[in-house]
């Protein structure tokens, strides 16, 4: 990788002079979204592991590693690749938080690994992550465009990356969690899930205030580009998906799923979206399951679900007091 | 393939590469169709319905076991070893028959498909191999009527009829275990103290796993246990304090499960001026340490006045040691009344404390609330004014809603009881409150629920555990329980939390309890016995009826005088109180507790209901538990043109929640869980503000704290009814 341009100057970042709103609205969001797996309990999916059949839990291992792997990049050169292109230094901030929680979520794929599954089924799948063609496809054509100098085109492919790439492999635990099997896998998931969709947002965002900055050709381009980039991981895509599911008999399922989170993706960017409704028409079980809003309702014997986030703290006045 | 999998899944398992494709759509997807508005923008609760009958269609009749007759069906399930032989032996062959056509003829259907999800995965007997269901849920009411009835044949039918009408449901681990062979006990809820000793420690673990294996939840009383760096054996900074025990109590409860059906659930409670509190809570803070990470465990603090007090004031507050207490006071921590003695221990030099800051230590408490939803918390002092049985009570249950007395027992070195001291059960089951109004026999719906959990508590004797023993045979206490109060309210088109609402929330607790103390009165005069301790109850002396004979307890509003007068339904008038505190007082009565308003979950839905007094979550409701993944659930009576009276509980706010609670409270002698629900735009303040309102207003506990983050704006799911505000 080359080196990261070095700023000349460093001014301390001033939140109380923020330019865009939304960088602090994103990062109050992502903030108070703070998360650990050790929150989930996962030993308690130990059991419906045990009751999947071996196809599955082949699949599921293989659909972690993948993701994983893409989580891996995005903490690792994706996420700090944005960095800097920022316009403010609240940007900035945002970026290196979207980064660490990328790292989060790869690490939340091994505690589920190491929970559930064996050190043998683990390498295994591991192994597979390396020699899937499709898979290594998916990563050489996201690292590329990061190493790329062109900021705009960088948004790009990590908006795609956020909001369409991830989705083979989200649709697994949310097929499960409608089935009640693995629910707080799901859940920790969901918090993935739950991050990725402001990441995708935010991202897609600032793509979009960057395109204010520049020509009408350039923005031809770029957005001629998206298309191009979108048909080439699409395709790749389809394949990925097809090694993955096809075993089970989701293939179809999981294509309509992609479909309609390229139209999110591209939304994201500020552009319409490119696959018709008619197969957009995601199994309303997956869609419900999706729904990263923390309105579960869940008791002691529950995991402790997506609802909970960290608080704002305000002290009490005197007035609260009187009584 | 188990039955708790699903067909189509179940295809994957059985011929993976060739999987055909459903042709009708799958119930889960039918199901999940209900979160998605139609294209007009309308609930889907047409196909939520289709999702019950497909659920029958596609999954339950073609895996329901047939018999020719009823005699086949009875032989077979007690000659395998489903059924308890000597539970049907109680009555004559041609009673069960004509019961069981009673049952089956009162034309009983689940109306969702959570309720018929929920029923068929968690409670139907299957048969051993896990591949076929032998009871539909006729057959479970008729089997928990006789076993609860114990030969009585006009209870059994009037359990029947109260169950099957939907008026009455008994809690899970009774409407799950009656009459089965295998089957853990009928009681839901345990509460045990731990003194400070290593025997009391080894024992209340022991007697987690025996409880947690034979079902229901079990809290655990941690304010005796020694501080951190207390002496052991008068030897300086030994001890390490509470939270190791809590480390051991939550592993036990892992461990624990009741043959699958349900996980071990445990809580443990401890006093505000406990010197471990702060470190008590950081177990369930974001960041915390593993090794001192608590996941799985509920925490519960008991505050008592004093500490609002001292808040007040913007005082310190003191942290007491329990060793040195007990010491100075002979009796253990939890026992001493904290706000009657804390000039006093904060005045003995012989009492190690320290200090923090009491406005500090509630912000602490509303953090942890907005993190994890716990602490659950216990005003002390309010709970003791309002007990009439002689005693303290220093704790609550896993929903905090089981408020009783105990005392504490001794041990031996090998673990037996040098003495045994009294631990609290408590077994639940709760009315439907619209189906009880209509039923329009109010009295004799209370009566048949009091004498059918009275039998589970006379039925009881939990040899394991010999304080629960002990206290159950005692004290004979039971919790009659409510829910459905919005779905009646929304129905009757009155908005929860309105003049209306809470009206009605007052007299119908105000009916109830009248017809729960008479018919635990009748228990008495009819077995001559009443609980131990009768005599030292504000019962005996008749004071506790004062409020109910000074002066006459009516509607306030019109739309509630109707609403009564529409069902048939009379509300008690002082004449009936006295008739009634005059039979008290000469014959007793036979259940020492008798009101408890748990919180609901499964049986709610089975039951069609709304979760016990609260408001709903959501119109449409996202219940995620371990054995059912993630489900959607439409609020009872809501159609597309009454949904105005069906805000959620974040839409209502905590204001209106506590009145309600606080009308409910003064007529239950226990406990009311109540959760209160904030957006994500509430801080802590807001949470300490709705705390001094419930301890002001008389809530006796608060349950969880819940915050709704809706999804930041961009990023929702286009279309879902529970993305909406």
């Amino acid at each position: 990788m080359e080196k990261l341009k070095l700023i000349d100057r460093v001014n301390a970042i001033n939140w109380n002079r923020v330019t865009d709103d939304k960088d602090l609205e994103v990062w109050n969001r992502l903030t108070s979204n703070f998360w650990l797996p050790e929150k989930v309990p996962l030993s308690n999916d130990v059991q419906s592991w045990g009751r999947l059949t071996p196809l599955e839990r082949q699949l599921t291992m293989r659909v972690f590693t993948g993701l994983t792997l893409l989580d891996t990049i995005q903490g690792t050169v994706g996420a700090v690749s944005l960095i800097p292109d920022a316009i403010t230094p609240h940007e900035e901030a945002v970026y290196t938080n979207i980064a660490f929680m990328e790292s989060v979520h790869a690490r939340s794929y091994s505690s589920i690994f190491s929970t559930l599954a064996s050190t043998r089924e683990i390498d295994e799948a591991f192994a597979w992550s390396e020699q899937n063609e499709a898979l290594q496809r998916k990563a050489s054509i996201v690292l590329e465009y990061y190493h790329g100098d062109d900021p705009l085109k960088r948004k790009v492919a990590s908006t795609l990356l956020e909001s369409f790439l991830f989705y083979s492999g989200f649709y697994l635990p949310m097929h499960f969690s409608s089935r009640a099997q693995l629910t707080n896998t799901a859940d920790l998931v969901r918090l993935i899930i739950r991050d990725e969709a402001v990441h995708g947002y935010y991202i897609g965002y600032k793509f979009q205030r960057g395109l204010e900055r520049v020509s009408q050709a350039k923005r031809d381009e770029i957005k001629d580009y998206a298309f191009t980039l979108l048909y080439e991981m699409y395709e790749n895509e389809m394949e990925y998906t097809a090694d993955l599911y096809d075993g089970v008999g989701l293939t179809d399922d999981v294509q309509k799923f992609l479909h309609y989170n390229a139209n999110k993706a591209m939304m994201n960017l500020g552009y319409e979206g490119l696959f018709p409704s008619d197969v957009t028409d995601v199994n309303p079980a997956i869609l419900s399951a999706l729904s990263p809003n923390a309105d579960e309702n869940h008791d002691f014997f529950s995991g402790s679900g997506s609802s909970y986030v960290i608080g704002k703290a305000v002290q009490t006045e005197d007035e609260d007091w009187e009584f | 393939m188990t039955l708790t999998s699903d067909p189509t899944t179940a295809g994957a398992t059985t011929a993976a590469e060739t999987v055909p494709v459903p042709a009708a759509p799958s119930y889960h997807t039918l199901n999940a169709m209900l979160n998605l508005y139609d294209a007009e923008g309308r609930i889907q609760l047409d196909a939520d319905r289709e999702a019950a009958r497909q659920y029958f269609l596609q999954h339950v009749n073609p895996r329901t076991r047939q018999f020719t007759d009823l005699r086949e069906r009875l032989d077979h399930l007690v000659d395998n070893g489903y059924y308890e032989r000597e539970v049907l032996d109680r009555y004559r062959y041609e009673f069960v028959r004509d019961l069981t056509d009673r049952a089956h003829g009162a034309g009983f259907r689940f109306p969702t498909f959570l309720g018929a999800f929920k029923y068929y995965t968690s409670y139907a007997l299957k048969s051993f191999d896990g591949t076929e269901y032998l009871e539909r849920f006729e057959d479970r009411v008729v089997m928990t009527a006789l076993t609860l009835a114990t030969g009585d044949e006009a209870l059994a039918t009037g359990i029947v009829d109260e169950m099957v009408a939907g008026r009455f449901q008994p809690a899970t681990p009774t409407f799950l275990n009656a009459g089965k062979a295998s089957r853990g006990e009928l009681v839901s809820c345990f509460l045990l103290r731990i003194e400070d000793d290593m025997e009391s420690i080894g024992r209340s673990i022991n007697s987690a796993l025996q409880l947690s294996k034979r079902g229901g939840g079990v809290a655990l009383l941690l304010s005796n246990i020694r501080e951190y760096g207390a002496p052991i054996k008068r030897i300086e900074n030994q001890s390490s304090g509470v939270i190791p025990v809590m480390k051991l109590l939550e592993d036990s409860f892992s461990y624990a499960n009741q043959l699958g059906a349900r996980q071990g659930a445990g809580a443990v409670y401890l006093s505000a001026h406990h010197p471990d509190i702060l470190r008590f809570l950081d177990t369930k803070r974001e960041n915390a340490d593993e090794k001192i990470r608590i996941k799985t465990l509920s925490l519960g603090v008991v505050v008592p006045d004093i500490t609002f007090e001292l808040a007040r004031k913007n005082e310190p507050m003191h942290l007491f040691s329990p060793y040195d207490v007990e010491r100075v006071y002979g009796v253990p921590f939890g026992d001493v009344a904290v706000t009657e003695k804390y000039a006093e221990m904060v005045a003995d030099e012989r009492i190690r404390k320290t200090t923090i800051n009491a406005r500090e230590f509630f912000q602490t408490l509303a953090e942890l609330q907005f993190e994890s939803g716990y602490p659950y918390v216990v005003f002390e002092d309010t709970v003791n004014r309002a007990n009439p049985i002689a005693g303290r009570i220093n704790m609550s249950n896993l929903c905090s809603e089981i408020l009783q007395v105990n005392t504490p027992s001794t041990l031996a070195e090998d673990l037996s009881y040098a003495e045994v001291g009294k631990d609290i059960s408590c077994n639940l089951g709760s009315l439907n409150i619209a189906l009880a109004m209509d039923g329009g026999d109010l009295g004799h719906t209370v009566e048949t629920a009091v004498r059918a959990l009275t039998a589970v508590s006379v039925a009881s004797d939990i040899g394991s555990v010999p304080s629960i023993a002990h206290g159950n045979a005692r004290s004979h206490a039971i919790g009659l329980g409510q829910m459905n109060l919005h779905g009646y309210l929304a129905r009757e088109r009155v908005h929860y939390g309105s003049a209306e609402g809470i009206d009605f929330t007052d007299i119908y607790f105000y009916t109830v309890l009248y017809h729960a103390l008479r018919a635990s009165n009748l228990l008495a005069i009819e077995t001559g016995e009443k609980f131990e301790g009768f005599e030292r109850s504000t019962y005996a002396d008749g004071s506790f009826f004062a409020q109910y004979t000074d002066a006459p307890w009516l509607p306030k509003t019109e739309r509630v005088a109707e609403l009564f007068a529409n069902a048939g339904i009379a509300v008690p008038d002082q004449e009936d109180w006295r008739r009634l505190r005059a039979s008290v007082v000469q014959h007793g009565i036979f259940n020492q507790n008798l009101q408890a308003v748990p919180p609901t979950g499964s049986i709610s839905y089975i039951n069609n209901s709304t979760s016990s007094i609260h408001p709903i979550a959501s119109k449409i409701e996202i219940r995620k538990e371990g054995k059912l993944g993630r489900v959607y659930y439409p609020a009872p009576f809501m159609t597309n043109d009454n949904l105005e009276y069906y805000a959620d509980a974040y839409e209502i706010g905590p204001d209106k929640i506590i009145d309600t609670y606080a009308a409910a409270t003064r007529h239950v002698d226990q406990g009311l869980s109540l959760t209160l629900f904030f957006k994500d735009t509430a801080t802590t303040r807001d949470i300490n503000r709705a705390q001094i309102s419930a301890w002001r207003k008389g809530i006796k506990t608060i349950y969880y704290v819940r915050i709704r983050q809706m999804a930041l704006e961009g990023t929702e799911v286009q279309g879902c009814v529970s993305c909406m505000l």
